[in-house]
């Protein structure tokens, strides 16, 4: 969410006073129901898991009639596969464990991952953003867009400056209304950025899924052509498919809304679109700054006033630059306060505001990193280490035997280590495969079947993972295994048979 | 010639902080060819004193030659080699892998020898042949009785044709018939392949098949040199 914004008017649709206690219970919810979706995932791959094992004892069954040394090692190796076989309830509970597990750490480092990638900075184009340096919400005077604008013009080297500034330049404003002047309620509220429209069609807007690259062909002319409806008239509004659902509107209904932060004044709108469902804009709405404007000039003229907040209702001031350099240069003109002092402004990349803004919750953040991530991988080695462990105990005597048989204590080890890594790394893998995959999978399928449910679309696991999952379940395989495989390096022949004697 | 000296041999373990001393200055010898066969109360002595001519364990103080080697001082992954090649162990409770079929558990010790896989079969249907178990090789361990588990172990002990064949308690776990089989086996691998073979019993019916039964009590030899009347 850009800095500046108000929480009391959450486009998520929540209450004012949503509450930690709410927070908490969201997030509980949240979690059960990734839990639960990890779960069913993790059972609906385990056939692909055993037939994995299969396939490859099979290509093992082929490698052992041929010459030795391939044939003599695949038998052995063969040993592994039987032992995984031996307790299949036991293999396969071992499997969905490290699913679940690795899946939730997935999740988190996507999580982690995505919004590392937020705050970084990057050398080509800068989105740079324009806020009240010493007040939040950021509410500057309108006449700050073109005060910025002509800075970028008569002081900025021509060299540094964007190609055409009125595209690469937008303002923000936020509106917050309701269908009720008595009665405010979570399904008769409204959130509305009020935007030039033609700051979508420069491409201002393409960082927030608005292009035509992340929409696709038949969604960006779509757009193109409510954005052309909505440039026809001032009143037309463009609303979130989720936001319509949630207030009981579709397409084409005219509503009045009452200005919230903009109180006494009301705005008659009509629906002329909706944002995609999931998208980032499925819960808000865009209307046109200047009808904002014009509903103020109406207020000054009916009331002989000004409106309270006509000197404060331009919240931010999004500017691209070419690059890195460009946004210093202009960044020590603008921040200079010589330039803008009533209020004082700063300007920052989008990196940068959405680090501050990040920066309250970044205990959070340290705490997924730091803490889950960890447990979470501790947790992983203890359910293999556990299931390691009982498998070896079962086998102690088997283990006695190969020994007596001239087993060295090294291979006995290799094992056990074996069938705790095969276990770790098919876990792994089909775990962080399955979350990566699965989003992308299902969002072709939805395509293909023109249904629109974006959520697919927005959500995105790091490539990475590809490579990280089943690197860390032989990891933890490894390191699961570390303790029951020493001890069954270590079992002691003899010690064993006068038990079993 | 003794195939196996055992000379002043000792043999202590340390339950808690109590020294318990299973062999007191034990020396024997078992000649090439011979089946001995160790009786003895429980707690005699007489299944460490297996274990440590098998190479299982190393003893407190004394030597052990078996062959021309000297296998005491031997550390536990050269024992496991020497295992490989000089030692079949026949246990009482068979103990094969119960994944594996009765051709695979007579093939694992020939893994870690450098054979060809020709060789391997060779030697795994050699061995489940003796035993006259060649029909039930694709068999496992489950799918076997009692007498044919063991008979599928004896193979798996004589597959690399070691120096020495130990069994400890082999008919302990068998009915009359199949004990009887057992015997027969060993007493054929003494007798047609020439095969040093140690076993310890309870059983005084299976220790008379032996030639000779040397008694021990309180981890010293008793009458030691006796020999049964049958050879």
């Amino acid at each position: 969410m850009p800095p500046g914004f108000d929480p009391t008017l959450n486009p998520a649709g929540l209450s004012p006073d949503f509450s930690l206690l709410e927070l908490g219970l969201y997030a509980g919810m949240g979690l059960f129901v990734v839990l639960l979706l990890l779960t069913l995932l993790a059972l609906a791959t385990l056939p692909i898991f055993f037939l994995a094992l299969f396939i490859l004892d099979f290509v093992l069954r082929g490698f052992q009639v041929s010459p030795d040394p391939v044939g003599k090692y695949a038998k052995l190796a063969g040993l592994v596969f039987r032992s995984l076989r031996r307790n299949l309830l036991r293999t396969a509970l071992t499997y969905v464990a490290l699913f679940v597990l690795t899946g939730m750490l997935t999740l988190i480092y996507s999580v982690v991952s995505f919004l590392g990638k937020l705050t970084s900075e990057k050398q080509a184009q800068q989105m740079v953003i324009v806020t009240e340096k010493f007040a939040i919400p950021s509410m500057m005077p309108p006449g700050y867009a073109s005060q910025v604008k002509a800075v970028i013009r008569d002081k900025l080297p021509k060299e540094y400056q964007p190609a055409d500034i009125d595209k690469n330049f937008m303002t923000w404003s936020f509106v917050g209304g309701s269908l009720s002047l008595e009665k405010r309620t979570q399904e008769n509220s409204l959130f509305l950025f009020a935007l030039d429209p033609d700051a979508v069609l420069n491409g201002m807007m393409s960082e927030q899924g608005l292009s035509p690259d992340d929409l696709g062909e038949a969604d960006w002319n779509e757009l193109v052509r409510v954005i052309n409806i909505v440039k026809e008239d001032k009143r037309n509004i463009i609303v979130g498919e989720d936001r319509l659902q949630i207030m009981g509107k579709r397409v084409g209904d005219e509503m009045t809304l009452y200005g919230l932060n903009y109180p006494d004044i009301t705005f008659e709108c009509k629906i002329v679109g909706a944002f995609p469902a999931g998208s980032r804009l499925g819960t808000g709405a865009a209307m046109r700054y200047d009808y904002l404007q014009a509903k103020l000039d109406e207020y000054r003229a009916l009331k002989g006033k000004e409106h309270p907040t006509t000197t404060r209702c331009l919240n931010l001031i999004w500017v691209r630059l070419p690059d890195k350099e460009s946004y210093e240069r202009l960044a020590a003109i603008i921040n200079d306060p010589a330039t803008f002092s009533s209020p004082a402004v700063k300007m920052e990349t989008f990196s940068a505001a959405i680090g501050s803004f990040l920066e309250a919750y970044k205990d959070i953040f340290w705490g997924m990193k730091y803490i889950i991530m960890p447990a979470i991988m501790v947790i992983m080695c203890l359910v293999i280490g556990i299931t390691i462990t009982i498998g070896v105990r079962e086998r102690w005597t088997e283990m006695a035997v190969m020994k007596v048989l001239g087993f060295q204590p090294w291979q006995v080890m290799g094992m056990i280590v074996s069938e705790a890594v095969l276990i770790g790394v098919f876990g792994g893998m089909l775990s962080t495969w399955s979350v990566y995959f699965l989003p992308m999978a299902i969002n072709s399928a939805l395509k293909a079947a023109k249904v629109k449910f974006s959520f697919f679309d927005s959500f995105a696991c790091p490539p990475e993972i590809i490579i990280y999952g089943p690197a860390l379940g032989i990891l933890v395989g490894l390191v699961g295994a570390a303790l029951p495989s020493w001890n069954a390096r270590k079992v002691k022949v003899s010690d064993v048979f006068s038990q079993v004697a | 010639m003794a195939i196996v000296e055992v000379r002043n041999l000792y043999k202590s373990f340390t339950r808690g902080t109590e020294s318990i001393d299973v062999l007191m200055d034990l020396s024997l010898d078992v000649e090439q060819g011979e089946f001995v066969a160790l009786m003895g109360p429980s707690g005699s002595g007489k299944t460490t004193l297996l274990n440590l001519i098998a190479g299982l364990d190393n003893p407190t103080r004394g030597t052990i030659m078996v062959g021309d080697m000297e296998i005491s001082s031997l550390s536990e992954s050269e024992l496991a080699h020497w295992r490989t090649r000089n030692v079949g162990f026949v246990f009482q409770f068979y103990n094969l892998l119960p994944v594996l079929t009765a051709y695979e558990n007579v093939e694992l010790p020939l893994l870690l020898l450098p054979l060809t896989r020709e060789q391997r079969r060779h030697q795994v249907e050699n061995a489940l042949g003796l035993v006259g178990l060649t029909e039930r090789m694709g068999h496992r361990p489950g799918q076997l009785s009692g007498g044919q588990c063991q008979r599928v172990g004896i193979a798996r002990a004589i597959v690399t044709d070691p120096t020495i064949i130990v069994a400890d308690e082999p008919t302990g776990a068998l009915d009359a018939k199949s004990a009887d089989d057992a015997l027969n086996l060993l007493e054929l691998l003494r007798s047609e392949l020439k095969k040093t073979i140690i076993m310890v019993t309870h059983d005084p019916h299976a220790a008379g098949r032996a030639q000779r039964i040397v008694h021990l009590e309180k981890g010293r030899l008793v009458g030691a040199d006796a020999l049964t009347t049958a050879y």
